[in-house]
């Protein structure tokens, strides 16, 4: 389970994120959403322990900072960021140590082919295309086995037989019961995948609806009916 | 600390892997050989002239490092800006399940092979330009390398990464590492009104007991006396307070909470320094570390269409600017002609060099910074420049005329102050600001034939090698015109040869830029 406490996030003077406070249990696949400058980046990158925040976030109920929360959680980020003069099947490697994983040679050909990697395990990070490089940020956050996982945008740069592929893992995850959360603005992508959307806007969470919330409901226009709603009146009936 | 020796010794692995593999690797491993042959022998015979070749040279050359190099870490590790991290550490290590003191440790030991390679050609100097004895240097080696290795990486996590310190905490700190500096200037200070400047003085500063009993800075020079001077009551309490930082640092080191607070200045020092490698990679040399560009309101009404676009959109961003187009260069060029002036008036002249000491400035300037193309370098790296429907002719006039018009400013403020005064004809003060034009645009159109010719070839070293060597032979060319012209008609037709001969070579690189530009757009679009 992750779970968001009270977070709150200033940069300077900047509120960049207000009191934020959700949870996505076990096997269950958070979304989200908000329009550019909501504060997801910031709610992610507390999250992923990338900058200060106060208040709390649990990660199957440690403190998202300890050592041991940090061995089950993995995080795609929005832009990939590769060593340069590592390998992908170095990358991996790295990844397997840093978090004690032991992962058998099969198990790592399986995920490379999975999304097309397997005769790119020797390229190095610098020869790799943005789309390539996403694949490979996906396959390191994978390599772990975690029990929560982030992803930030993970379907941008990727082919549509990549996006089926990831779609497919998401649903696999789940059913492991893995704790899923998803921050994109590509509904449609991720419109068979939810079964929790959180909505945010102006550093606040303006709602959470669970999927039998909504009934038929389109995220899209889920979306739209929260953020172009004013913010006290949704507040009220959604929380 | 498994995962992080895996990415250390990969990393290097396949770096070394690569350079193996490139040819420019040689040349550049030639040159450093060079280099290290070279500056020993040259550094022998400067010391040996102020009588410095002995054991007490070497303890004060490291002195004189020491007031430098030791308050310099210090504020940089307190303002978290010491540390190379980069965006792929932000991705894998940051998030990662390893302690962010040995994140702080791997980035740390990044420069270890560097600094293994600077202490070894230290203690080899040390034995052969200073005298000192092998035991001394393997001694000195060995303390350079161990101890004081670990006495920086101890402040280094305490200054970055202790979260008890907190923002005050360490503004305190670098507060007390200008203090320390303070301090030694003081003692030089009194030490100047008792004896007045004279290299014995330096020498007597350099070596004193007091700078020694300067707290962290002194304590350190305390050892090095210790070790190449000998023994003294001063320099033995020194080392040992040396020893009791060392011990408390590490054991400060290791109690210390560090549960990453740090990692969110170290990803803004991340997306920070690789902004500036990108836009170095541009030739582009005004956007500094962590500095944040602050752009005015302007407006420009468009007149014409096509390629004239560029020239206004240029003009409306350097409307914005603080400066407008004026630039290091332009502080350069007036900095160097009131020099010139001032040299003329105080030396009575040049000698034989008196008439060509303008021009041979001008490309002494244009020379160095060949590589520095400002807005050039990025036009010629944006697709909207080749999308513009214009001739490819016309859009390297128009995304270049602004920087002739700064080549004009910039030459005249090189150019009229020092003719002036040094008695130069309109006509020659004339003729050199348009020979600094002409080496200008030499410049510009040489950087669209390199990016042509050798970009994808050489990389961005070689491509900028390439443009020095076409610059160095434009600039040859022109010397050689200048001489013959010299020889047979004065200095008048001498000026005359170098500004024709550059204009030549100023239409032809632009002939070639404009033919590349066109053959790029074709392959571009």
């Amino acid at each position: 389970m992750l779970e968001v406490l009270g977070v709150s996030k200033k940069y300077g003077k900047l509120l960049a994120v207000d009191n934020v406070s959700f949870q996505v249990p076990d096997g269950t696949v958070g979304i989200l959403l908000g329009p550019n400058g909501a504060g997801k980046s910031t709610v992610i990158k507390s999250i992923a322990g990338l900058v200060r925040y106060d208040g709390n976030i649990r990660i199957q109920g440690k403190d998202a900072r300890d050592m041991e929360a940090r061995r089950i959680f993995a995080y795609v980020p929005e832009i990939p960021n590769m060593y340069e003069a590592l390998t992908v099947s170095e990358h991996l490697e790295f990844m397997e140590r840093a978090y004690g994983v032991t992962v058998t040679q099969q198990e790592r050909e399986l995920l490379l082919s999975r999304f097309e990697l397997l005769d790119k395990q020797d390229k190095l990070g610098n020869e790799l295309s943005k789309g390539m490089m996403q694949k490979v940020s996906i396959c390191c956050a994978l390599i772990i086995k975690p029990q929560v996982i982030l992803l930030d945008e993970p379907m941008v740069g990727l082919d549509p037989a990549a996006i089926k592929e990831l779609k497919q893992v998401v649903l696999e995850l789940k059913a492991q019961g893995v704790t899923v959360l998803i921050s994109t603005h590509m509904l449609d992508m991720v419109k068979e995948l939810w079964d929790v959307t959180f909505v945010m806007n102006k550093g606040h969470i303006l709602g959470s609806y669970t999927r039998e919330d909504v009934g038929n409901e389109d995220l899209e226009e889920l979306f739209f009916s929260v953020t172009e709603a004013k913010r006290p009146e949704a507040e009220g009936g959604v929380e | 600390m498994n995962a992080i020796l895996y990415l250390y010794r990969h990393t290097f692995r396949n770096r070394l892997r690569k350079a193996i593999r490139k040819p420019v690797t040689y040349v550049y491993l030639a040159i450093i050989i060079l280099y290290l042959f070279m500056i020993p022998f040259s550094f022998k015979t400067m010391f040996s002239e102020f009588h410095m070749d002995n054991p007490e040279g070497m303890a004060a050359v490291l002195t004189a490092f020491a007031f430098w190099i030791i308050p310099a870490n210090l504020v940089a590790y307190a303002k978290r800006k010491g540390l190379l991290f980069r965006k792929s550490d932000t991705h894998f290590l940051f998030t990662a399940p390893i302690s962010p003191k040995k994140v702080l440790l791997y980035a740390h030991v990044k420069n270890l092979f560097v600094n293994l390679f600077l202490n070894l050609a230290v203690a080899l100097c040390g034995a052969y330009i200073f005298g000192v004895t092998w035991w001394q240097m393997i001694l000195y080696f060995l303390f350079s390398v161990i101890v004081e290795n670990l006495l920086e990486s101890g402040i280094m996590l305490l200054c970055y990464g202790n979260q008890r310190l907190g923002e005050k905490g360490r503004a305190l700190v670098v507060k007390a590492a200008y203090g320390l500096v303070g301090i030694l200037v003081l003692i030089a200070a009194v030490g100047y009104a008792k004896e007045g400047l004279s290299w014995d003085f330096v020498l007597g500063y350099l070596h004193s007991d007091a700078v020694q009993m300067v707290p962290v800075i002194g304590w350190y020079t305390a050892v090095i006396h210790l070790l190449f001077t000998g023994p003294t009551v001063v320099n033995v309490i020194g080392s040992v307070l040396y020893l009791v930082l060392l011990a408390a640092v590490l054991l400060g080191a290791l109690r210390m909470k560090c549960t990453g607070e740090y990692y969110e200045d170290a990803m803004k020092f991340a997306d920070d320094y690789e902004e500036v490698l990108v836009n170095r990679r541009q030739g582009r040399s005004d956007v500094r570390l962590g500095k944040k560009k602050h752009f005015g309101r302007a407006a420009v009404s468009y007149r014409g269409s096509g390629a004239k676009a560029i020239f206004y959109r240029q003009l409306l961003e350097y409307k914005k600017n603080r400066f407008f187009f004026f630039d290091m260069t332009t502080l350069f060029c007036l900095g160097g002609s009131i020099f010139i002036a001032w040299l003329y008036h105080s030396e009575g002249g040049f000698g034989d060099l008196t008439d060509f000491m303008i021009p041979m400035i001008m490309a002494y300037v244009v020379f160095i910074f060949t590589t520095l193309s400002g807005k050039w370098g990025v036009e010629l790296k944006s697709p909207y420049t080749f999308l513009i429907p214009d001739t490819a002719f016309n859009k390297l006039w128009y995304a270049t005329a602004i920087q002739h018009i700064q080549a004009i400013v910039n030459g005249t403020l090189l150019a009229l102050p020092a003719g002036i005064v040094m008695g130069q004809s309109p006509l020659t003060i004339g003729l050199s600001i348009l020979m600094f034009v002409m080496l200008n645009a030499c410049k510009l159109y040489i950087l669209a034939v390199a990016e042509i010719a050798v970009g994808n070839v050489l990389g961005q070293v070689g491509k900028q090698m390439f443009q020095l060597f076409l610059m160095g032979i434009g600039i040859s060319v022109a010397v050689i015109g200048g001489i013959l012209g010299m020889m047979v008609g004065g200095l008048n037709l001498a000026y005359i040869m170098i500004t024709v001969l550059l204009a030549g070579e100023t239409a032809i690189f632009m002939t070639i830029a404009s033919l590349c530009f066109y053959r790029m757009e074709t392959v571009e679009g």
